[in-house]
């Protein structure tokens, strides 16, 4: 076993942040390359006009997962020092409803909104601010929320224990799963493509 | 065949490889099957003293005052030790419990009790478990009682102004855990200093052996 790097201690807590930057600048900078810093592209998402985001982030669910699952297997990564947030099944939804609107009404998600920041946009900086402010809001009422907070808590749960299934059927689904969504989201690109061409004509 | 895969576009080719791959996944194994623990003990009994992780009561006292709380501080006497006093924001968890306790292995974990004695056992069973980030407090409470709660101030009649910083940051941090430093007269007349009464400074909130964990990364 050789990772997670960080576990092992091959290099400490500095050194970590110093990679973390370099990281996230290198995300950022493929982020706004693929065109994720533009709120309409981002927005058309929800109105199934531009399937980008969905085609991005099935790629890197996919790619994340069989690098970790094959890393493991061959006993280059100790799966088990790899975080997992622990779940908490009603305020995740209620979170994630939350996140969703916010990214349909701004056109960002906290990601985005700071690579578009960085490339000038003031929508996105009015994005930032009021994401800041939900921040602060959200941590004054933490102590009238912390019950629900806490509330359906799962740990920290996996697919393949929840189901208790075979880890590689779990890859397998989940990369069946990708490229249907794939599949499909090239379909209705097309299919609305038309529609507007129609219209047009 | 060869043909029907250069007419392919990349998105395919690329849909496909990742196809065949979740194939083989479902025959490949179990990734948490090199996870599982062999002790070796020929490398256990070479692992030197020297390689276990310490941390000054100092760093301890520091981060409790700043209320930092990147670690899980762990108290590993009994109960009822535990309860007549402990270092605030430490969880009592007995030696025999710690590997069914919900210690997670991506955890900062610094151990301690009476002595350097059970923390260093603590060490090892933790370590011969792949835990990783595991320290220990040397001298464990009695080097907290030595030298945070009842700190004796080497300074002479006539301390520079390096001398009085020192006693003073030890009496304002001695003062802080309900302990008084120790001047030349009051060491000498120093029978044994009582533990003060378990309470948590203000600010900081102990924690809980049980409920939601601290997240990390996100």
């Amino acid at each position: 076993m050789n990772a997670p790097f960080f576990k092992y201690e091959y290099f400490g807590t500095d050194v970590s942040l110093i990679i973390a930057f370099v990281i996230g600048i290198a995300f950022g900078f493929a982020l706004e390359r693929g065109g994720f810093g533009r709120a309409t592209i981002l927005a058309a998402q929800f109105y199934f006009t531009n399937m980008r985001v969905l085609k991005v982030m099935f790629t890197a669910i996919v790619t994340a997962m069989l690098g970790l699952f094959f890393l493991s297997v061959i006993g280059f990564l100790d799966l088990s020092l790899i975080y997992l947030t622990p779940t908490n099944v009603m305020p995740n939804l209620v979170g994630g409803l939350v996140a969703g609107v916010g990214f349909v009404i701004g056109g960002y998600c906290p990601g985005t909104s700071i690579v578009a920041v960085a490339t000038g946009k003031i929508d996105a900086l009015v994005y930032v601010i009021g994401m800041l402010f939900g921040i602060f809001v959200f941590g004054e009422m933490f102590p009238s929320i912390e019950n629900f907070f806490n509330s359906t808590a799962m740990g920290s749960v996996t697919l393949p224990q929840f189901f208790n299934i075979p880890y590689g059927v779990v890859v397998f689904l989940v990369v069946v799963m990708a490229i249907g969504a794939f599949a499909a989201a090239e379909w209705g690109e097309r299919k609305m493509a038309n529609k507007s061409l129609e219209k047009k004509i | 065949m060869k043909k029907f895969f250069s007419n392919l576009s990349a998105e395919k080719k690329l849909a496909m490889f990742t196809f065949v791959l979740g194939v083989i996944a479902i025959f490949a194994g179990d990734p948490y099957g090199k996870t599982s623990i062999k002790i070796n003990a020929k490398e256990l009994s070479l692992i030197s003293p020297n390689e276990i992780g310490k941390i000054k009561v100092e760093d301890i006292a520091d981060n409790i005052i700043q209320s930092k709380s990147d670690y899980r501080l762990i108290d590993l006497r009994k109960p009822e030790e535990f309860a007549k006093y402990n270092i605030p924001t430490s969880e009592n968890i007995q030696l025999d419990k710690l590997l069914n306790s919900e210690l997670q292995r991506n955890e900062k974990l610094i151990l301690y009790s009476d002595n350097d004695i059970e923390a260093t056992q603590a060490w090892f069973l933790l370590k011969t478990n792949n835990f990783k980030g595991i320290n220990i407090i040397p001298g464990g409470l009695n080097n907290w009682k030595d030298n945070i709660l009842f700190p004796k101030c080497d300074c002479g009649e006539n301390p520079s102004a390096e001398q009085k910083h020192k006693h003073d940051k030890l009496a304002e941090v001695s003062k802080y855990f309900g302990g008084n430093i120790q001047t030349n007269s009051a060491a000498e007349s120093f029978v044994k200093n009582e533990m003060p009464q378990l309470a948590a400074p203000n600010g900081i909130t102990l924690k809980k052996t049980s409920g939601k964990k601290k997240r990390e990364g996100c």
